[in-house]
């Protein structure tokens, strides 16, 4: 039981409505009757369409089998290079440390078609490192694999750090005292401990990647597109309704899979025993120092010098005065991105409060913050287009759509920092003469607000550069700046390849200001309360932004 | 004077509080002893409003306020771990329970600014809690909870969470100012020497009954 005054079932039903309403008629229905689509054989469809086709017709089965084996390399590297960048990072001691573990959130807020961008900036036509080497990497799987990594590796170091740090280290003593060498110590009882945490951040990380749309409609090209790329394809360019609901519901079925691993790996997962953490060292002799240098060489590598790149091109843009940026286009983006967002952000908000203080008196509705998280936004775009086909160009469904999706980070980092209130606190409020309303009000709200601003701030990302659906069920006067990132893609021509990105630049400002707001520092609320674990997205068991 | 009458309470389908009868006159410390887990907490916790006793009542000068909110009651509990809140400084916390009086902030903080400096904590007045000693935690959380002028003050292992040698000092500077606002107190605590040096008389609280303690 938590700070908050106790809940009853009926009160936490009472609170839940609104979030359950917005669950059901913009999530499940919508995905109901896709799946209904999808089994029923299909929209408009005249050969007779199979639900089995996807892995009958060749060019289908190509889509499906790369989308899972691009996400399986991803999750492969990501691990690969992951743990020994956060085992660097967990055991070193150096300056600039608690920097450089404050940026692996950086990526989490770049909205995905910015990444792409940085991707391409980098590697992609005339861009800083395949211009100066003279490579070509377009229409090869790199491009996607580094853009997935871009996001991914720092979610798996940010786990294996964070797990790292519960390592007791008297039972590592323990081990070396019994005979172990560090090598050993580390494969019988660090590993052991922290698998299962890396193992949950591995299937979040499935999950992005095979969900993805953005950074596979942009880097994956021709070939190498994954399934979300394609049901849009069938969608907007072909009117394939019927072979893109097929394709959706299997997405629904291997997501939900990977979801229900997710779950499972999550209950594994319980919470830590105080225990004596491994102190951090200074790096001792060159190959220690060489280690860490290496680490984060990659580290910027990979996560870092796509944004460096996008502000590199973008500057040299502007520099050849690149055409049309600052015209009323462009502005009526920018105030549709922010305005969009703002009242995205107010409604995501509102239902994450909700949904955390209704998830306090049921488990099971703490689980439903997660589905948002499941189903990928193109098919939650392609659902709703399906069941509301008159409202598909209605600012308030496009409007909810975006709440939906953003509201779980608040609901999340909310429900984690109500956990971790301590109970005494409102009890001693209490005795002291605070009536309920008071207690929440001059002690839990306090305590809560490092996590309602995280959530928000996250919130307030996933709006910014939200893009599937807004692809789907936006019109044209309604583009915001990843829209238009996009327009200008498919544009021929330098001048348009420059123009996006400078958009780009502007949109990676914005979802600076949010990071900054996320991580600006805050008046600590001192050992007893972490806002940091409070906020629930720091934790390796806690879900991360999708990518 | 402080009555508990009848007290019933079961905890996981086995009755953990067993016909608790208690009568504590005004100026009086009863100490509350008993072994981990045997109800000692649950009792206070009763006694604060913070739990609904199965069956039974809580009396104050003749009445039943049994069913009367916590803030209501003004019985001060002070907790095993203080309690502190985070977000407040040494100051605030103190003046925490003043200003839910509807004192005014600024006297608030004035009479709170006093009462440390009875305790010797003035100098600690803008100081997070959690940058506080152990023993300086206890005096703000005493301070914090005698400024409201409590009629009940109920204290919750205060000295558990201290080291040995502080644990032994601060008994006596706890008795003497307890003494001197002369109010009904409850300490509950496992330590028999704790209950024969801080208060006038001990019960002890065994598979569920009080039982006085020579």
């Amino acid at each position: 039981m938590t700070l908050i005054m106790r809940l009853t079932a009926s009160r936490g039903l009472l609170l839940a409505l609104l979030p359950a309403a917005a669950l059901l008629l913009l999530l499940l229905a919508p995905v109901a009757r896709l799946a209904w689509e999808g089994l029923d054989g299909g929209l408009g469809s005249t050969a007779g369409l199979s639900v089995w086709q996807p892995w009958l017709d060749n060019y289908l089965r190509w889509r499906v089998v790369w989308s899972l084996a691009q996400a399986a390399i991803t999750c492969a590297l990501a691990l690969g290079l992951g743990l020994p960048l956060a085992w660097v990072l967990a055991r070193f001691e150096f300056a600039g440390r608690a920097l450089v573990l404050r940026l692996l959130m950086l990526p989490f807020v770049v909205p995905s078609l910015v990444a792409a961008l940085g991707v391409l900036a980098l590697w992609g036509p005339r861009g800083v490192i395949s211009g100066a080497l003279g490579i070509n990497l377009q229409d090869t799987p790199w491009l996607l694999l580094y853009g997935n990594l871009f996001f991914n590796l720092c979610l798996v170091v940010r786990a294996g750090v964070d797990a790292l740090a519960q390592v007791n280290a008297r039972q590592v003593a323990a081990a070396r005292s019994l005979g172990a060498s560090p090598w050993r110590a580390f494969w019988r009882v660090e590993w052991p401990a922290i698998a299962p945490w890396l193992m949950s951040s591995l299937c979040l990380v499935f999950l992005y990647c095979f969900a993805g749309f953005g950074l596979a409609l942009v880097l994956g090209g021709q070939r190498y597109a994954t399934v979300e790329v394609e049901i849009y394809t069938l969608v907007a360019y072909e009117l394939q309704l019927g072979q893109a609901s097929v394709l959706a519901l299997w997405m629904l079925l291997l997501t939900g899979a990977v979801a229900l691993a997710y779950a499972a790996l999550e209950k594994r997962l319980a919470a830590p025993l105080r225990s004596l953490p491994m102190p951090r060292v200074r790096p001792q002799g060159a190959p220690q120092w060489l280690a860490l240098g290496l680490a984060l060489a990659v580290l910027f590598g990979i996560c870092a010098l796509p944004i460096v790149a996008i502000f590199i091109k973008a500057i040299s843009a502007l520099g050849t005065g690149a055409t049309g940026l600052f015209g009323a286009e462009m502005l009526a983006a920018l105030w549709n991105t922010l305005r969009f967002s703002a009242l995205a952000l107010l409604m995501a908000t509102l239902l994450g409060v909700l949904h955390a203080f209704a998830a306090q008196a049921s488990v099971a509705w703490r689980a439903a913050a997660f589905l948002p998280f499941v189903v990928s936004p193109v098919t939650v775009a392609f659902g709703l287009l399906l069941l509301y086909p008159s409202w598909t160009a209605s600012l308030p469904l496009l409007l909810l759509a975006y709440a939906v999706l953003a509201y779980p980070f608040v609901a999340k980092a909310l429900s984690a920092g109500l956990d971790s209130l301590p109970v005494h606190l409102g009890r001693a409020a209490r005795t002291l003469g605070a009536s309920p309303w008071r207690c929440f009000w001059r002690v839990t709200l306090p305590l809560l607000r490092p996590a309602l601003r995280r959530g928000m701030a996250f919130a307030a990302a996933t709006a910014l550069g939200e893009f599937a659906v807004t692809l789907f069920l936006s019109r044209p006067e309604w583009a915001t700046l990843t829209t238009l990132i996009y327009q200008r893609l498919g544009r021929p021509g330098q001048a348009n390849l420059d123009a996006a990105m400078v958009l780009a630049c502007v949109l990676m400002a914005l979802a600076l200001a949010v990071f900054l707001l996320i991580d600006w520092p805050a008046p600590p609320l001192g050992p007893t309360h972490d806002p940091r674990r409070a906020s629930g997205l720091s934790s390796p068991n806690r879900t991360a932004p999708y990518a | 004077m402080l009555e508990l009458r009848h007290i019933h309470q079961r905890y996981a389908n086995l009755p953990l509080l067993q016909d608790i009868n208690l009568q504590v006159a005004a100026g009086d410390i009863v100490a509350l002893l008993g072994p981990s887990g045997s109800g000692k907490s649950t009792l206070l916790n009763i006694v604060a409003g913070l739990q609904a006793a199965d069956a039974g009542s809580v009396w104050w000068d003749g009445q039943d306020i049994t069913h009367l909110a916590p803030e209501r009651r003004r019985f001060a509990l002070m907790f095993q771990d203080f309690a502190l809140f985070p977000h407040l400084n040494v100051l605030d916390n103190v003046a925490f329970g003043l200003v839910e009086q509807k004192v005014p902030k600024s006297e608030a903080r004035n009479r709170a600014l006093q009462m440390l400096g009875v305790f010797g904590l003035t100098e600690l007045a803008r100081r997070r809690v959690w940058n506080l000693s152990g023993g300086e935690q206890q005096r703000v959380a005493l301070a914090r909870a005698l400024i409201t002028e409590p009629r009940v003050l109920l204290l919750d292992e205060p000295f558990s969470a201290l080291d040995a040698d502080l644990r032994v000092a601060l008994r006596q500077e706890f008795r003497s100012r307890i003494q001197a606002a002369g109010m009904v107190t409850l300490l509950v605590t496992h330590d028999e020497a704790e209950a024969r040096e801080m208060a006038d008389r001990s019960v002890r609280l065994l598979a569920g009954r009080l039982q006085p303690v020579d």
